[in-house]
C-alpha cells in the first residue's frame, strides 16, 4: 500500500455496513481512491473493485490491492475473507464478476496466457504426482511452461538446491513429507522464473529451519525485483519479512500496511525491568498508562512479592520508545528489555477485529 | 537458503500464443507422458495387466482345447481356428470395453481432486493440449490390453481359418473404438464432479451402446411390424396337397412361384443403426471384407451371415420375399438387393463422434479462467 495509505481502520469501509449496500465500482471508499491514484507499474499487481461471488456468497466484495514490484506484501484477513479467492483471480483460474485486475502488466481476463506466463503460483493446497521424482516434476513443468530444456536443467538443480531437496532429487514425490513436497511446491511455482509470484499459505507445514529459509528466499526474490504477494495467517512471520500488507476482511481491503506506518503508528511495547516496583511506580509518577503483561500479577508486584517483571505501555511509534526507554532509564529503573509487544500486523490485524465488534 | 545467484530473466515481450484450442506435439507429450509416467509406475497398473494376461490366455487356451476336442478330424482345424479367433476378438473386446472407461474417466475431475489438475492449468499449457494428452495416455493405456492379448489372436490366427488381413482389421477397429471410449469418459470426468459418478457415467454410455441397442431394437421392433400384403417367391401351399400316399411325400417336384401374401412386415430400415452402433456389430461387420463373407453353418460362418442379416436390416423388408428353397437360383426372379453395402463405417463414425464429443466438453470445461465452478468443486 501507498505510504500515505491511512493505518487506522477508520477511514477504510466500515464492513458490516457496507456489505450490504453494494456500491458501483469506482466510487469506492477513501482507501480504495489512495490505491486508485497510483501510478500504475508493470510489473507488480494492481487489484481495484474486485468483485466475485459463489451462489449467495460474496467472496470478493470490492477489494482493491497494490502489490509493489520488489516488495513482498502480505495479504492478511481471517479465514473466509477472500484470501484464497482473490490469488485464484490473479492467478487466471477465475474470472471475477467485476473489477480490474493487472498482474505484470496483463489482465487474467483478457489476455490469461500473457498473466500466467510472469506468475508463479503455490495454492494453499495441492497434490503432488506421487510415482514421479522431484526432478521429473519440475522438468514436467518447465516443459509445461515451454523453457527450453537447456536452461531448464540447469534450473532445476539449482531451484532444487535452493529448496534443499537435492538429496531428495531422484525419490519419487509420495516418500516426500510434508513440509518436503511444500518445498517442492514453491520450487514448482519458481520453475519459469515468473514476474509475480503468489504464495497461498507457503509456510504451513514447514519446520522452523524451512521457514527461515523461505523468508529469506522471498527476501531475495523481491530484492531481485520481483512481486512477491503471500497470503498467511501466521502474523509473526508475515511480520519478518512483508514490506506492505493488505487486510483483508468480508471480501473487502479494509486497510493497507507500509513499513512507513510501523514506523509510526501507535503500538503496544514491552517493558521489562528486574524490579516491577520501580517500574511501575515510575510510570506512575509520569502519568503514563500501562497494563500487566500477563506473566506478572501487578498486586504481587505491589505487594513487593515478585522482583522482575514487565508491563504494556502504548506508544506513539519507534520514536515513543526510544523515548520511553530513555526516561526510564534516566530515571534508574532497571530496565531489562524494551520490545514490541507483538508483531506489527498482529497489532494491526487485531484493532481491526476490535473495530468491528 | 543457499547463495545462489539468479538474475530474473527480463519480462519477455512476446508471450507464446495459448488459446483454447492451440495444440502442440509438445505439449500434448508433456502431458501425456506425466500421465503415463504416474499411471505406468504404480503396481496396480502393472497387476491389471497380468491379471489380463492371464485371463485371456486362460480363456483362449480352454477354448481352443475344448474345440480340438469337438472336432477331432484334422480336417477341420479351419473352423476351430475361425471359431477361436471370433472368441479372442469378442473377448478382447469385451474386457476392453470393461476396462478402458476407468481409465480415461477419472483424468480430470481425479486430478482436481488429488489438487494437481489447477496447477497444471496455470501453464502455459492450452485446455486442448491438457485434454489431447489426458487423451492420448488412456489410450495407450488401453493399447496396452490389446497388445498384451495380441499372442492370443496368433494362436488363432495359427490354427487357420481366418485370412490374415483379419487381424490389422480387428485390432485396428477395437484400438479406435477404445479411443472412442476414453473420450467419452474424458468428456464424463470434466462433467461429473466425483471420480466415481463419472466412471459410472462411461460404465452407463459403454453400456448404452453395447447392451442397450440390441434391447431397444428388440423392444422396438413389434411397433414397427405391421401386416401388410407382399409378394411371396416360394413354393405354393398346392405343393403340398398332392402327396403319395405311401411315402407321405408330395408327388409334384416343387416349383417355385409369385404369390400376394399377407405377411408381418418390421421397417427396420428405421432401427437398424441400433444394432450398427454397438461395437461388437462395428468389428464383426468391419472384420470380415465384404468379398469375403461365407454363409457356412459353423459359428464362425453364423458370425459372416449375422452381419449380411444386419445390412440387409438397413434395406427393410426387401420386395419380394424368397421362399423358394427348392431352387438355387433365383435372381432372375427376385430383383438383386444392392446398396446394402457395411454398415461399420456408420457405427464407427457414430461411436467416434461421441468420444470426440467427450474431448470436446473436456476442452471447454478445462478452459480457465473459469467462470462457473461445478457444484462442490474447488478451483485447485
Amino acid at each position: 500500500m501507498p505510504p500515505d495509505a491511512p493505518h487506522d481502520p477508520p477511514d477504510g469501509p466500515a464492513p458490516a455496513a457496507d456489505a450490504s449496500t453494494s456500491t458501483p465500482p469506482g466510487t469506492g471508499p477513501a482507501a480504495v481512491a489512495s490505491a486508485v491514484a497510483l501510478a500504475p507499474r508493470p510489473n507488480g499487481i494492481e487489484v481495484t473493485g474486485l468483485r466475485r461471488a459463489f451462489g449467495t456468497v460474496k467472496a470478493l466484495d470490492g477489494a482493491d490491492l497494490v502489490a509493489r514490484a520488489g516488495a513482498v506484501t502480505a495479504l492478511v484477513g481471517p479465514n473466509g475473507s477472500g484470501k484464497t479467492t482473490l490469488l485464484l483471480v490473479l492467478a487466471g483460474l477465475l474470472v471475477p464478476d467485476s473489477g480490474q485486475v493487472r498482474v505484470a502488466g496483463h489482465d487474467p481476463v483478457t489476455d490469461n496466457a500473457g498473466a500466467r506466463a510472469r506468475t508463479g503460483w503455490m495454492p494453499d493446497s495441492f497434490g503432488t504426482w506421487d510415482s514421479l521424482t522431484a526432478r521429473e516434476v519440475l522438468a514436467t513443468f518447465a516443459d509445461a511452461y515451454r523453457v527450453d530444456r537447456a536452461t531448464a536443467s540447469a534450473r532445476i538443480d539449482e531451484l532444487l538446491a535452493t529448496v534443499h531437496l537435492t538429496e531428495y532429487a531422484d525419490q519419487p514425490a509420495a516418500v516426500l513429507s510434508r513440509g518436503q513436497k511444500q518445498r517442492l511446491g514453491l520450487a514448482r511455482a519458481l520453475v519459469h522464473d515468473p514476474q509475480v509470484l503468489l504464495l497461498d499459505e507457503p509456510a504451513s507445514g514447514l519446520d522452523p529451519r524451512s521457514r527461515v529459509d523461505l523468508r529469506i528466499l522471498l527476501r531475495r526474490l523481491a530484492d531481485e525485483g520481483r512481486t512477491v504477494l503471500v497470503s498467511s495467517h501466521v502474523l509473526s512471520e508475515l511480520d519478518e519479512m512483508a514490506d506492505d500488507a493488505v487486510f483483508l476482511s468480508r471480501g473487502r481491503t479494509v486497510a493497507g500496511m507500509s513499513e512507513a506506518d510501523v514506523a509510526t503508528g501507535r503500538r503496544t511495547w514491552q517493558v521489562r525491568s528486574l524490579s516491577l516496583e520501580a517500574l511501575t511506580s515510575w510510570l506512575d509518577s509520569t502519568g503514563t498508562a500501562y497494563r500487566p503483561d500477563g506473566a506478572t500479577r501487578l498486586a504481587d508486584a505491589a505487594a513487593g512479592t515478585v522482583g522482575a517483571g514487565g508491563v504494556l505501555v502504548d506508544v506513539d511509534g519507534e520514536t515513543g520508545a526510544v523515548a520511553l526507554l530513555r526516561d526510564a532509564v534516566t530515571a534508574g529503573v532497571p530496565v531489562v528489555s524494551s520490545a514490541p509487544a507483538a508483531g506489527a500486523l498482529e497489532q494491526a490485524y487485531l484493532a481491526l477485529e476490535e473495530e468491528r465488534r | 537458503m543457499t547463495a545462489t545467484t539468479t538474475t530474473p530473466t527480463p519480462v519477455p515481450g512476446t508471450t507464446p500464443r495459448v488459446g483454447t484450442w492451440t495444440v502442440t506435439w509438445h505439449g500434448v507429450r508433456t502431458v501425456a507422458a506425466l500421465e503415463l509416467r504416474q499411471r505406468v509406475r504404480s503396481s496396480r497398473w502393472k497387476t491389471a495387466l497380468i491379471v489380463w494376461f492371464v485371463v485371456v490366455g486362460a480363456i483362449t487356451l480352454l477354448a481352443g482345447g475344448v474345440l480340438t476336442i469337438f472336432d477331432d478330424s484334422a480336417v477341420r482345424s479351419d473352423q476351430a481356428g475361425a471359431v477361436l479367433f471370433v472368441v479372442v476378438t469378442a473377448l478382447v473386446l469385451g474386457l476392453g470395453l470393461l476396462v478402458t472407461p476407468t481409465l480415461a474417466s477419472t483424468a480430470v475431475n481425479g486430478d482436481r481432486s488429488a489438487g494437481t489438475l489447477a496447477t497444471l492449468q496455470v501453464t502455459l499449457l492450452s485446455p486442448a493440449e491438457i485434454a489431447a494428452g489426458k487423451l492420448l495416455a488412456a489410450w495407450l493405456s488401453a493399447c496396452a490390453f490389446l497388445v498384451v492379448s495380441l499372442p492370443f489372436f496368433a494362436i488363432a490366427l495359427a490354427m487357420g481359418g481366418v485370412p490374415v488381413a483379419t487381424l490389422p482389421r480387428v485390432v485396428v477397429l477395437i484400438a479406435l473404438l477404445l479411443a472412442a471410449v476414453c473420450g467419452m469418459g474424458l468428456g464424463w470426468s470434466t462433467l461429473a464432479a466425483r471420480p466415481a459418478g463419472s466412471t459410472v457415467l462411461t460404465f452407463v454410455t459403454v453400456a448404452a451402446l453395447t447392451v442397450f441397442t440390441p434391447v431397444f431394437f428388440g423392444l422396438t421392433y413389434p411397433f414397427l411390424s405391421t401386416t401388410e400384403d407382399v409378394q411371396v417367391y416360394g413354393v405354393p401351399d398346392s405343393y403340398w396337397m398332392e402327396t403319395d400316399d405311401e411315402t407321405g411325400m408330395p408327388t409334384a417336384p416343387p416349383v417355385c412361384e409369385l404369390s400376394v401374401q399377407e405377411r408381418s412386415v418390421a421397417r427396420t430400415e428405421r432401427t437398424w443403426w441400433l444394432l450398427a452402433i454397438n461395437p461388437f456389430a462395428v468389428v464383426a461387420d468391419g472384420a470380415v471384407p465384404a468379398s469375403a463373407t461365407t454363409y457356412d453353418d459353423s459359428p464362425a460362418g453364423a458370425v459372416g451371415s449375422a452381419t449380411q442379416a444386419l445390412r440387409d436390416l438397413r434395406l427393410g423388408e426387401p420386395e419380394v420375399l424368397d421362399e423358394c428353397w427348392s431352387d438355387e437360383g433365383t435372381s432372375d426372379v427376385i430383383p438383386v438387393r444392392d446398396g446394402a453395402g457395411p454398415v461399420w463405417p456408420v457405427g464407427l463414425a457414430v461411436n467416434l463422434l461421441l468420444g470426440a464429443a467427450g474431448f470436446v466438453v473436456a476442452v471447454r470445461r478445462l478452459r480457465i479462467p473459469q467462470r462457473t465452478l461445478a457444484r462442490g468443486t474447488r478451483v485447485a
